[in-house]
């Protein structure tokens, strides 16, 4: 069990292991008996968790992530939903995508799937996806000055 | 000029417990640990885990610092942790926040029920 407990160390935030590893592991060797090495052990997880996800700023990246995924699934059934009331007739050559049309409400329904809107949905959701991160960064700074200059009154 | 506290709170159950067990002295982890079980008679435990997490966010707020060195009788490898004037203050904030909810509290449990 120490074993583990030393590789769940090890997957913390490097500043984070290196300030407080070896004192935990010393803390563990103390108190396994008496609190329960299983207990110890849940609790390093709860750690590593929020290290990672709260202190670190992973968490934006993971929140933009749900976004995406949020935005793709209602994406589809927008399309599932709507797309046959807006049919735009195939064009003629299947690996041709009118992506004109496609914009304008085109439903991709009918069409077969092909490179170009495979390439078109991978530009829309990196697209997305870096909108939201570099969003979230800039509103997550603004917040961070914010709090600063909160705390530096109050001190 | 008075301090402003009430960006710190409230305080969550763990930072609380930990800025308490250093008001009195200055403590190494282990000994806040140790210190949390026996002011909440053995209901609150702490990991280590929750410990250093909530000392690093203490610390990054001004509320903890390490103790310059630890008395001569320990083991000089293990960190030493003390309050702030500035956490003391936070804490002070904290307990006067609860007393009033404690208050609030006790005139509402005594007060007799009104019938809807």
């Amino acid at each position: 069990m120490r074993a583990c407990y030393r590789c769940l160390l090890w997957l913390h935030p490097p500043v984070f292991r290196r300030e407080y590893a070896g004192e935990m592991l010393w803390i563990f060797d103390q108190s396994a008996e008496s609190q329960g090495a299983a207990t110890l052990f849940i609790d390093g997880i709860g750690s590593l968790a929020r290290q990672w996800l709260l202190r670190s700023g992973w968490w934006k990246i993971a929140l933009a992530l749900s976004l995406a995924m949020l935005q793709i699934v209602f994406g589809g059934f927008a399309t599932m939903i709507f797309g046959h009331r807006h049919f735009v007739e195939p064009a003629q050559d299947p690996s041709i995508v009118n992506v004109a049309e496609f914009a304008h409400g085109g439903s991709i329904g009918h069409q077969p799937l092909t490179v170009g809107i495979v390439m078109y949905l991978a530009v829309f959701i990196t697209g997305g996806l870096t909108v939201m991160v570099i969003g979230l960064t800039l509103w997550m700074k603004s917040f961070a000055v914010r709090r600063r200059s909160a705390l530096r009154k109050a001190s | 000029m008075t301090e402003d506290y009430t960006p710190f709170l409230p305080l969550s159950p763990a930072a609380l417990h930990i800025l308490l067990s250093l008001a009195g002295e200055d403590r190494h982890g282990y000994g806040i640990m140790q210190e949390v079980a026996r002011q909440s008679e053995g209901q609150y435990k702490l990991g280590p885990g929750t410990l250093y997490d909530n000392l690093q966010k203490l610390m990054t707020q001004g509320l903890v610092e390490a103790s310059p060195k630890p008395p001569a009788h320990d083991d000089p490898r293990r960190r030493y942790f003390r309050l702030t004037s500035f956490g003391r203050g936070v804490l002070s904030a904290e307990v006067a926040r609860l007393e009033s909810v404690i208050r609030e509290a006790r005139v509402h449990l005594r007060a007799p029920r009104r019938a809807t």
